[in-house]
């Protein structure tokens, strides 16, 4: 009954239009009532559920992939992958999404990536003759290995849901392959559509440009060599790698790059405080959500009752990729992250699933979530970015979603994708 | 109801400036806490001093654009919210449901500043290990100021409509992506 009144209420709150993070924080007072525990205990949730040091991470991984976004990094990483893969057939197409895994290294943003990488190539590529969905459909589903590349503030947010047992390190390190895995399968997918459809090829950019090119990405690329040399030499750790990071992006972008406004900076401040403290808020709200959870013992019921549908891994595994998948097109990210990792952690550790491994499995459900109809954040950017009604997005992109499937079942199904780098690196 | 953009209602001239206050102040700690890791970075392996006091500061920073930024994010419409049922409804649903969704941020937001208030009061006596001269009860004062800010906006929204479109509010848009 408990159970019910809190998820009920949330459920309640989320449908007449409540803002989540508000709706998690009356639900738990809601709960807190209904189990007679009182509000003060609520609200030492709350204040205490930003005051933890590796959240600091977030706002640093943020800012930094927004002052390299904006500051003509993105530029230069698509110059670069143009250096890179541009001469092949379909290249543009490989272009976008090689240019997504560069994006991916520096910001752990896939609506960042959208935003920026698509403003640049997506009318690029319509000018050399690629339909504009199926430009905008590659934009939006490379954006995806920015969720799973290291840095990815997403893995912040789910090892602090995990309530601090998986290590930010081992999750870094851990997205690399299934990152790599993704844009592979999409660059191949590319591949065999440009040659059916016949797309164009670029140019082999002569040698002296090609190295001014790779030069200039190269100060932007160093940004994940900091943070990853950083954190697997022990030197820093990942909050601290972290504002380095920012550091890095402002005298990059300031000093070399030198094509930043100062003047633009007051905006891009103001839109990161917005952008940080819709995620800051929910994971505050989100606590105090987790904690009446904990006390109805939601998280070992839930256990019990999937543990005694079936006892196998792999069927518990699919029904839990069907959740996540259902909710993701519903709702966002990180709500969802702070929300299902205490709920369904102790279900997947029960069938012996390594949290690294379930952490990776969440992402990519979740990012296939953002670019699902009806409730998709990177779809809806991408769609605005291209002046394209999302249906169309949507059309375009129903290839790109059976090669998602591909990959999302492979990290599923194979743990030594997310497990033998971490393995490897951390021990 | 925001079509003079600057213009508008004189209370909310007023919260443009607590609006902005808020946003400069969430803006000036995320500039110091990246200022502050890395000088405990640079404390600890080149002064080999290893200061103690950037971690704790930043965190409280953090604490602080944490509230009054989601306060702005109101205000500006930032929040994440699902749409998807809401905006299918008739309009004679609609608008009684937005009342109700205004009357429990009303709640929520006053709760953050009463229990906030107490929670500050309860814990003044008691200091942070690494700043003794630190009282808890400092730290949590972001709490029931951002839910005291948080409570005008959702006041302001009720008696004077949405404020999203105001100039202050659309400073930081891009002028590319419109709407999105």
């Amino acid at each position: 009954m408990e159970a019910w009144v809190l998820l009920g209420s949330f459920f309640v709150l989320i449908l007449i239009g409540t803002p989540v993070a508000y709706a998690m924080g009356i639900a738990a007072l809601i709960g807190a009532w209904w189990i007679e525990i009182p509000l003060d205990a609520v609200m030492i949730a709350i204040a205490n559920g930003v005051n933890k040091f590796s959240l600091l991470a977030i706002p640093f991984f943020v800012l930094a992939g927004a002052i390299m976004a904006e500051g003509g990094m993105a530029r230069r990483l698509v110059a670069f992958a143009n250096v890179l893969v541009g001469f092949i057939r379909g290249g543009l197409s490989l272009v976008n999404i090689l240019a997504s895994t560069f994006f991916g290294a520096i910001s752990g943003s896939s609506m960042a990536d959208t935003a920026s990488v698509g403003t640049v190539l997506i009318p690029e590529m319509e000018k050399k003759g690629y339909p504009r969905d199926f430009a905008t459909a590659v934009t939006v589903s490379g954006s995806v290995q920015a969720i799973l590349i290291p840095p990815s503030h997403n893995a912040v947010i789910y090892s602090l849901a995990a309530g601090g047992t998986v290590s930010i390190a081992a999750l870094f390190i851990a997205g690399v392959l299934p990152g790599l895995l993704l844009g592979l399968t999409l660059a191949i997918m590319c591949l065999f559509m440009a040659r059916k459809r016949n797309y164009p090829k670029g140019e082999v950019i002569p040698m002296k440009q090609a190295l001014k090119i790779c030069a200039d990405a190269l100060w932007g690329l160093a940004t994940m060599v900091i943070i990853l040399g950083g954190i697997l030499s022990g030197v820093f750790t990942p909050t601290e790698s972290a504002s380095i990071a920012v550091l890095w992006a402002f005298f990059v972008t300031m000093f070399i790059y030198r094509d930043y406004k100062w003047s633009e900076m007051p905006k891009l401040v103001h839109r990161t405080v917005k952008t940080l403290s819709i995620v800051m808020i929910l994971i505050a709200f989100a606590a105090s959500f987790g904690y009446i959870m904990t006390l109805m013992q939601i998280p070992m019921k839930i256990t019990a009752a999937l543990t005694t549908l079936s006892d196998n891994r792999y069927v518990i595994l699919a029904l839990i990729n069907l959740l996540l998948l259902a909710l993701g097109t519903l709702m966002d990210m990180a709500p969802l992250i702070l929300i299902l990792t205490p709920i369904l952690l102790p279900v997947i550790t029960s069938i012996g699933v390594d949290p690294v491994h379930f952490g990776m499995i969440m992402m990519v459900n979740l990012g296939i979530g953002l670019i699902t109809p009806p409730v998709g954040g990177v779809l809806f950017v991408g769609a605005a970015v291209a002046k394209l009604p999302m249906e169309q997005v949507v059309k375009a992109l129903l290839p790109f979603f059976g090669a998602l499937l591909l990959v999302l079942i492979a990290v599923t199904y194979i743990p030594a994708l997310s497990l033998w780098l971490p393995g490897l690196l951390l021990n | 109801m925001g079509h003079h953009p600057s213009g508008g209602h004189p209370v909310s001239r007023v919260l443009d400036l607590v609006y902005l206050a808020c946003i400069w102040v969430a803006g000036a700690c995320i500039f110091f806490m990246s200022i502050f890791i890395p000088w405990g970075i640079f404390s600890r392996y080149v002064l080999g001093t290893g200061a103690q006091w950037p971690e704790p500061i930043s965190i409280l920073l953090m604490v602080v654009f944490t509230f009054l930024g989601a306060a702005c994010s109101y205000r500006a419409g930032g929040h994440i919210a699902v749409e998807m049922l809401t905006q299918r409804l008739p309009s004679s649903v609609q608008r009684p449901l937005r009342g109700v969704v205004h009357l429990l941020m009303l709640g929520v937001s006053l709760f953050m500043l009463w229990y906030g208030i107490q929670l500050c009061i309860g814990t003044w006596g008691q200091s942070i290990p690494e700043l003794p001269w630190m009282p808890v009860g400092f730290t949590y004062l972001p709490v029931p100021v951002g839910g005291a800010v948080t409570a005008l906006f959702v006041l302001e929204h009720i008696l004077l409509g949405d404020q999203s479109r105001r100039a202050v509010v659309t400073f930081d848009h891009e002028p590319a992506q419109g709407a999105a």
